[in-house]
């Protein structure tokens, strides 16, 4: 996307984000048009949307279009995604004799889906079935962030149907990093925000305490932190490799976790309570960090990785 | 010239002249051997013409982009042909003269650096002004033959070696702070100037303090106007925080490679190694970003303050995990590799201390990209 073309788009989604979340925010980004923008340009329409909703606090099912997108399959289709169990980034279906068994987690709208794509390892493919909601076992899932709507899915289906297709997980899974990556971004943004205008407000001792170096240092980690994480989900973009996206993933995980330790201690007492928003995005960066691996089982399973291979990854050139 | 025609060739001529390019095994691990090899490399690479690259063609480069200049440093870097510290000092000094020096001194005197006829050293700090450079008082009065400059410098890189010194001056009042300095591009030859190496922890004296004794210095060497010393400084910081950091990331991705390599099974944690190497991969990424935007043509500023936190925290990481992952090299090898582990680890220790403290890019970065206002 041009420019201009990028401001506007961005404009409109600022507007569905700031103002509606969960199915409402659904219906939103499909009257925007937001998935032929996905179809277009990926990266403009996964890094804005996903930083926008992580800087509302907003939640949506659009993770699902992005990894059936990674997947290549119908971007259109109206069945939702089944993502990996907790911390995890392999396929939510193991196969099993003829059996799929499967154990994973949903976006706030796979009740309303009649089906659910279910991706697995079958002999050396990535293949992914087409499963039922109703064969499948929901819990909506309250936990540490209800406002995002996650639900929680295990079951046991016929493995040997005609119904599944040869997909690619691990650029679903880089695509659904990416995507998490810059939403955590988004919340880090606003949290830093937010701490930053209490800095400037807040008086003691006869002064504003953003003059006080202690807490000016504290912000400015959480910057840091924040480009940090910023820089490699653009170097992913432009390399195309999964083991950047999660690179990326893990480091915007790591920063959203540097970011509420600065910003609570910043936001102190009115930061602790319910009536200041802080609570809601230190609620959902914890949990967006656990989603298609953690910063803390990413940067393990890379380590161990390097020291399989002894090489380090390539780098991207000037 | 495009970048990647530019790549390509620069690849297959560093192959070519692999040999001759190549440290002599002399003296090797001494100052001396490095700062000969600095001028052995750039006279070569200047020769070929690719250290004219992405310099204006009014100081004698060839012109085309940043980025020509910021592949020829990390092709240097990545095989080990130039030590990083002193190959910067170009890419920091040059684009001061192209800038601020008068047009002929400029035409006269940069080829000189490039080609690696000469060393160039950068007179900021003093012994009373460490973080806070406006307080500077090395004073330059002004006479009717030219400024006589009379005081102290003191962390004056590879200032024994140095033909030629980026000076700043107090030519104001002392309290006129950063209104009242001036910068002045400075013969290290002329009578008066003294130079005491300062051996530092990490075994080399590349530091030095510079006493300047009634030092004479034409006003034709004044770099900009009288006065304008605080943007001239101002003005080499950001280069002081790209180019250069580049090639700095090519240095730390050779030595991660190395310390994976040579580990020995069990001496480095894989969490750490995953953390340090995403942790290199962010600084090399967010410096990335920061060449192509000097290579468009934006003026960079305080937004390199990150690019900086991020190079200083890269290396001490790297640094700490080389210290366990190749523990008896840096503990108690005494050979040539083992010399160069530990000098490189306990140099990695001035990473958050010099080219502005950790606490000084963090005091930027609070008052310039978050607007906190200034300190009391």
């Amino acid at each position: 996307m041009e420019r201009g073309e990028l401001d506007l788009f961005a404009r409109t989604l600022r507007r569905a984000t700031t103002s509606h979340t969960g199915e409402a925010l659904d219906t939103a980004l499909e009257e925007v048009g937001w998935q032929d923008a996905l179809a277009a340009d990926a990266r403009a329409a996964v890094s804005t949307l996903f930083e926008l909703q992580g800087e509302a606090g907003a939640a949506s099912s659009a993770l699902d279009r992005v990894m059936i997108d990674g997947l290549g399959l119908d971007i259109g289709s109206k069945a939702g995604l089944l993502l990996p169990a907790l911390d995890r980034w392999n396929p939510p279906g193991e196969l099993d004799g003829g059996r799929l068994a499967i154990r994973g987690l949903g976006t706030a709208a796979l009740p309303s889906r009649k089906t659910a794509i279910v991706a697995t390892r079958s002999g050396d493919r990535d293949v992914a079935f087409l499963v039922a909601t109703s064969e499948l076992t929901l819990r909506p899932v309250r936990g540490l962030d209800p406002w995002l709507g996650l639900v929680e899915v295990s079951g046991e289906v016929s493995g040997t149907g005609g119904d599944s297709r040869r997909v690619g997980w691990a650029p679903a899974i880089a695509r659904g990093q990416l995507a998490l990556g810059h939403e955590l971004v988004g919340a880090s943004r606003k949290m830093l925000a937010l701490a930053r205008e209490h800095a400037l407000q807040r008086v003691q001792f006869g002064r504003t305490i953003s003059t006080f170096q202690a807490i000016r240092h504290r912000l400015a980690e959480t910057l840091v932190a924040i480009e940090t994480a910023d820089a490699v989900l653009g170097a992913a973009w432009e390399d195309g490799s999964a083991q950047t996206a999660a690179m990326a993933k893990a480091l915007a995980g790591r920063g959203a976790r540097t970011a509420v330790r600065h910003c609570q201690q910043v936001l102190a007492g009115i930061g602790f309570t319910t009536e200041h928003a802080l609570h809601r995005y230190i609620r959902r960066v914890l949990v967006l960090d656990q989603l298609l691996g953690s910063a803390r089982a990413l940067t393990q399973e890379l380590g161990a990785e390097l020291l399989r291979t002894k090489k380090l990854p390539p780098l991207l050139p000037l | 010239m495009e970048l990647d025609e530019f790549r390509a060739s620069l690849d297959r001529w560093l192959e070519e002249n692999a040999a001759a390019l190549a440290p002599g095994s002399g003296s090797a691990g001494t100052l001396d051997a490095q700062m000969a090899q600095l001028a052995k490399v750039k006279r070569l690479a200047y020769d070929a013409g690719w250290m004219r690259w992405g310099w204006p063609e009014r100081v004698g480069g060839r012109g085309g982009s940043s980025l020509l200049r910021a592949y020829l440093g990390e092709a240097l870097t990545a095989r080990d042909l130039v030590e990083v510290g002193s190959y910067c000092m170009t890419e920091i000094l040059t684009p001061t003269m192209v800038d601020y020096a008068p047009p002929e001194l400029a035409a006269a005197m940069v080829p000189r650096l490039l080609r690696g006829d000469e060393i160039w050293c950068q007179g900021f700090s003093e012994p009373g002004t460490g973080s806070n450079l406006a307080s500077l008082s090395c004073r330059a009065t002004r006479t009717e033959n030219g400024w006589r400059v009379t005081g102290q410098k003191v962390w004056t890189s590879y200032a024994q070696y140095a033909a030629r010194c980026v000076l700043l001056t107090r030519t104001g009042s002392p309290e006129s702070a950063h209104k009242g300095i001036t910068a002045m591009f400075v013969d290290m030859d002329t009578a008066g100037i003294t130079v005491r190496p300062i051996e530092a922890m990490h075994g080399h004296k590349e530091f030095c303090e510079v006493f300047f004794d009634d030092v004479p210095v034409p006003f034709e060497r004044t770099l900009g106007r009288e006065g304008q010393g605080w943007s001239v400084a101002m003005d080499l910081l950001p280069y002081e925080r790209s180019t250069s950091l580049w090639h700095k990331a090519a240095f730390l991705h050779r030595r991660l490679a190395e310390a994976l390599e040579r580990a020995p099974s069990g001496a480095l944690d894989p969490a750490r190694l995953g953390e340090v190497t995403q942790l290199l991969y962010a600084f090399r990424s967010r410096s990335r970003a920061t060449q192509h935007r000097l290579a468009a043509g934006e003026h960079l500023g305080p937004e390199t303050s990150i690019d900086k936190v991020l190079v200083a925290t890269a290396e001490q990481a790297v640094f700490d995990l080389v210290a366990d992952g190749l523990a008896s090299e840096v503990t108690i090898r005494d050979d040539a590799r083992g010399e160069r582990w530990r000098a490189e680890f306990l140099f990695s220790r001035a990473a958050t201390i010099y080219g502005g403290s950790a606490e000084i890019q963090r005091n930027i970065i609070a008052r310039r990209l978050l607007d906190l206002g200034t300190e009391p």
